[in-house]
């Protein structure tokens, strides 16, 4: 072998075993963010909330032509159309107070409403790649955000606070293959571990699931309480597919989060749990 | 393309892909614009440099996102490599070759970071992880490089860099 040669191959191989221990050095759970690059959040937070409205726009104008198609004609009957609708308005208006005040009835919100505080926060980024699944929320610690906080929406679970700058904050997906939230199938009571797939695949999976419940398609599950970060009760997804675990002894099933977690624009950020009985203080 | 114009350019690419980008995602699906970059100029460029240029973008990339610094790197480095390799033994002045290239190698590096994801203790089914995320991301990215190429093809032709 040529000297130029071995040089070259020494060299790739210092530059990957260096790189391979970088890796294992910067694995967020154990090292923490790097505090410059909190900074460069805050100071990227502004520019991502400005680009993001702009691609929403932007995807509006690409969707725009398709929409097009045919609304020459569709124009003249529609024409028609609003006359009616706008008398129709009125009566809808109604239906739309009182459903609304159903809403505001149903056992979920209610608890929601009493028991949770929350912090309403904008999505203005999310992970570059598809393997994990993360996103930028535009609150930060100054409006009191903290670490491990839960994060949903009216639909469902969305995640969990994972790093907190001053003005912006990293939120874990529970479709991200890190996540593990505790749970239990609302039916019947079977406790599980709801972990990611794949960040961008947008589906969960819940494991553990003892082989002799009764595990159907269709069933809701909901966080469990258990864990101490997620608050009990809050709705996850519904079972998809079940399927045996390798080991034989489990049973495990693909979830479809409630929320759709591909196309979240606003979150809702649990600051705080009021410390009743069978609810645990978040990140305590 | 000079290394600091280089650089901007990714910076701006990873603002576009955590914000705009998500717009665009098919299946929860986006294409990966610096791997695009950094093949497409691989394969105009050469294997030594496609390398270079792979892991300098990301490193951007990882600093970007401030953990697992070294994982879109090495990933990306053997992607720009191979494109670099395929470069130097393909007609470069083609885009449906190119397009191809930039499926194979943003696959090839796509598959590394799979195995690095294993080599950091997370686990991702490889039914997932190749039906749902390597094999859609690759042929996303690569769906965009005929409208990217000519651009970088002659923008290097410009600079007077032997092809």
């Amino acid at each position: 072998m040529r000297w130029a040669t071995a040089k070259r191959l020494l060299f790739l191989a210092v530059l990957v075993a260096v790189t391979l221990a970088a890796m294992r050095f910067t694995i967020p759970e154990r090292t923490g963010r790097i505090s410059l690059e909190l900074k460069f959040r805050d100071v990227l937070a502004p520019v991502q909330t400005g680009l993001t409205w702009l691609g929403r726009q932007g995807s509006y104008l690409v969707s725009l032509p398709v929409s097009m198609v045919g609304a020459a004609a569709r124009s003249q009957a529609l024409e028609q159309e609003v006359e009616r609708l706008e008398s129709e308005k009125i009566q809808f208006n109604e239906y739309l107070l009182e459903n609304q005040r159903l809403t505001a009835l149903l056992d979920y919100k209610q608890v929601m409403i009493n028991n949770y505080n929350f912090q309403i926060a904008s999505v203005i980024g999310r992970d570059p790649g598809n393997w994990f699944g993360t996103l930028t929320l535009n609150r930060g610690s100054s409006e009191g955000v903290m670490e491990n906080m839960a994060v949903l929406t009216p639909d469902g679970l969305v995640g969990r606070v994972i790093t907190v700058s001053s003005s912006a904050s990293e939120v874990l997906l529970i479709t991200d293959p890190r996540s593990g939230v505790g749970s239990l199938i609302q039916d019947n009571r079977t406790t599980g571990i709801v972990e990611g797939v794949a960040g961008s695949a947008g589906i969960a999976r819940m494991i553990h699931i003892p082989n002799n419940a009764l595990v159907e398609t269709g069933q809701a599950v909901v966080t469990s309480g258990q864990g101490s970060i997620f608050p009990k009760g809050i709705p996850v997804g519904i079972i998809n597919n079940i399927q045996n675990e390798p080991s034989g002894l489990f049973l495990s099933a693909d979830i479809i989060p409630y929320a759709n977690l591909n196309k979240l624009e606003e979150v809702l950020i649990v600051t705080y749990v009021q410390p009743v009985a069978e609810t645990p203080r978040v990140g305590g | 393309m000079p290394f600091p114009v280089y650089l901007l350019l990714l910076g701006a690419i990873l603002i576009l892909q955590t914000t705009v980008l998500e717009n665009f995602a098919i299946a929860g699906i986006k294409p990966d614009l610096v791997m695009l970059v950094v093949v497409l100029n691989g394969f105009l460029l050469g294997a030594k440099e496609g390398a270079f240029l792979g892991f300098a973008g990301g490193i951007i990339e990882d600093l970007f996102s401030g953990s697992y610094i070294g994982l879109n790197a090495l990933s990306k480095m053997v992607a720009g490599y191979l494109a670099g390799a395929a470069g130097e033994r393909l007609y470069r002045e083609n885009i449906p070759v190119a397009a191809a290239v930039a499926f194979i190698a943003s696959l090839a590096g796509l598959t590394v970071n799979y195995l690095l994801l294993l080599y950091l203790d997370i686990f991702i089914s490889p039914l997932y992880a190749f039906y749902r995320i390597a094999i859609p991301g690759a042929a996303y990215t690569a769906m965009l490089a005929p409208f990217v190429f000519w651009r970088i093809f002659r923008y290097i032709q410009f600079r007077g860099r032997e092809l």
